[in-house]
């Protein structure tokens, strides 16, 4: 397979590829670092003829923090805290596929309270980050109530969170051999109350954006992304899902819970961003679904089956694992020589490959479009950097 | 700074009563800019998303404290949050963020990692252990992230030292009320020191070691 690589100088000198005989000269806008819209510090080039995008080069390491590396100065258990700042609104996520693939490779036990409270607990982040995603999309549309209702909402979960881990954004909860804590008295309750809470609060989310004519007129037939682009482009999670793939490790790969549970995998039909914003819609829906069968069925048991401060030592050897986070496959390969430090870490995060697919979404479409495909791939922009 | 405020201590001070009339125009102006920052829109991490609850959500909600008109452009803003980490690509974009803010410009350090690094303080080979490195820094808030609290707090700590702060005397200087004592016998360049050696100590790893180690995994990782 020969990779065309083509350096940012040559496509500036590059011949114009405009068809049209009204077509402009072409001209560079510089999006970002530091821009509203790009959530973080990424940068865009665009290269536009007129209002029409020709082609969108990510520019990245702007929040490069070396993480990986850093991973292999540490035990895994050190390892645990730091993919939290990844992708910051998948903590939990993060955290277990760290945990999965040390207690896959070091053969740790765990039970079935353990699993199920890591299955609610990562249900109820995926619930918290598309509830954030839903806020910004609508800033970023224009429309600025949705922020308020969508924080404000985000906030119960905050609440949850905070009575058992201890913590609001980045958790450092799950860890190999078991869950940091056991689950607040409360846990159960709150849930509920929640679950009673938000579900009457969807209705409103609807009302607002869902069934707006606005919205859908803005979203339809923009920022399409083919089946098979998504896949030869790594997509994974909503994006890929959107295109119509029915692609989801809690369907095909079931780790936790999710065998035991019973939820549906939406996908749309066009891959534009209308179905990108109605998948992570309803997928709100099945977390709901799925944390209500949990929540009256936690087993009883241990929450630690190891001793905190105990070592872990990982057999010598090439060890994988993935999760589903919110955004998509998140995959940790672990490099280990048998000692209790990691020789190499490497994580495969989602947003990288979904951020990649920009160039086939907006490339040929208006530049009024380019921030509502961006901000409808849900980009947490450290997972790309890391 | 403005033309009037530049002027002003010029024409007062010589009036009968002119020092007491400079005062209470330092109070007024400063009681106006310490009751209407625009902060800039800007976040590079996780700390980013507590600053987005603070500013944003209902429970928190800056505008009551005369902050909410975030903005986009640094020229229209005169609040610097730095809420995340800063790495050395980033860096430059800082400083030239923070220069063309508009004058008086303030700054607050929100996480550890705009403090210190925070998390990647040590074996990071990237990061700007504190933003202070690049620009100066008003208030720090600790914390990984910062509860929206801890955020106000800053925020009315801000607050007050602009109030007590500035006088159009001397434009452009400005008092601290609020100082942290370092322990008897030790100074900044101590510190410094310290935090030297066991970074340089830090980011020694043996390289032919290293790769003698890496080259059976690397067999091993073909076949994967
Ligand atoms: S201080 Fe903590 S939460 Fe804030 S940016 Fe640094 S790592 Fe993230």
């Amino acid at each position: 397979m020969s990779v065309h690589v083509s350096t940012l100088q040559a496509r500036i000198s590059g011949e114009s590829t405009a068809s049209s005989p009204l077509s402009t000269e072409e001209y560079f806008v510089n999006m970002g670092p530091q821009h509203p819209s790009t959530h973080g510090v990424l940068r865009l080039v665009l290269r536009l003829d007129g209002e029409t995008v020709r082609e969108v080069v990510p520019v990245l390491g702007y929040i490069h923090r070396g993480i990986e590396k850093m991973g292999e100065h540490g035990n895994y258990r050190q390892f645990v805290h730091l993919v939290d700042r990844m992708d910051y609104l998948s903590a939990l996520a993060n955290n277990w596929a760290v945990t999965m693939v040390v207690e896959k490779a070091a053969k740790m036990e765990t039970n079935d309270r353990i699993q199920a409270i890591r299955t609610l607990v990562c249900e109820l982040q995926r619930i918290q980050s598309h509830q954030l995603w839903w806020g910004v999309f609508g800033m970023d549309l224009g429309a600025f109530t949705p922020f308020f209702y969508g924080l404000r909402d985000r906030e119960q979960i905050c609440d949850i969170f905070e009575k058992t881990i201890g913590a609001r954004l980045t958790m450092n909860y799950i860890q190999p051999g078991g869950v940091m804590y056991d689950i607040h008295p409360d846990f159960v309750k709150d849930v509920k109350a929640f679950l009673t809470y938000f579900k009457s609060k969807m209705p409103e989310y609807d009302a607002l954006m869902t069934e707006n004519v606005i919205i859908q007129e803005r979203l339809r037939g923009i920022g399409k992304l083919s089946a098979e682009r998504a896949i030869a482009l790594g997509a994974t999670g909503p994006v890929l899902r959107a295109s119509g793939v029915a692609h989801d490790l809690r369907k095909s790969e079931p780790y936790g819970l999710y065998s035991q549970v019973d939820f549906d995998v939406p996908v749309g039909t066009t891959g534009d961003c209308w179905d990108r914003y109605w998948v992570r819609m309803e997928e709100m829906r099945q977390s709901v679904r799925i944390v209500e069968q949990l929540i009256d069925n936690i087993p009883e048991g241990k929450t630690f089956l190891v001793k905190p401060a105990a070592k872990i030592k990982v057999p010598a050897g090439v060890h994988y694992s993935h999760v589903e986070t919110a955004r998509g496959v998140l995959g940790v390969l672990l490099v280990s020589n048998g000692k209790d430090a990691p020789y190499r870490i490497h994580c495969r995060t989602p947003n990288f490959n979904n951020l990649w697919c920009i160039g086939e979404m907006a490339t040929g479409g208006r530049i009024g479009d380019l921030v509502a495909t961006l901000s409808s791939i849900d980009i947490v922009v450290p997972d790309i950097d890391r | 700074m403005g033309v009037i405020t530049d002027n002003l201590p010029g024409v007062l001070e010589p009036l009968p009563g002119g020092s007491v009339l400079v005062t209470a125009v330092d109070q007024l102006i400063n009681w106006s800019r310490s009751n209407s920052l625009w902060p800039l829109t800007f976040g590079t991490s996780c700390c980013a998303i507590e600053m987005m609850m603070a500013t944003g959500a209902a429970r928190h909600d800056m505008a009551r404290f005369g902050a909410e008109v975030a903005r986009p452009s640094p020229r229209q803003a005169d609040l610097l949050v730095i809420a995340g980490t800063i790495v050395k690509r980033m860096a430059p974009r800082l400083r030239t963020l923070y220069e063309q803010m508009a004058e008086p410009r303030y700054v607050m350090a929100t996480g550890s990692c705009a403090i210190c690094g925070g998390p990647f303080m040590y074996h990071s080979y990237t990061t700007i252990r504190g933003a202070d490195e690049i620009i100066p820094v008003d208030v720090y808030v600790p914390g990984c992230p910062p509860r929206p609290e801890a955020f106000f707090y800053g925020l009315l700590t801000l607050q007050k030292m602009i109030r007590e702060g500035e006088s159009i005397r001397h434009p452009g200087e400005r008092r601290r009320p609020v100082l942290a004592a370092l322990p008897e016998g030790m100074t900044l360049d101590d510190i410094r020191k310290e935090m030297q050696d066991l970074l340089s100590h830090d980011a020694n790893v043996n390289m032919t070691e290293a790769a003698a180690e890496g080259a059976h995994y690397s067999a091993e990782l073909k076949d994967f």
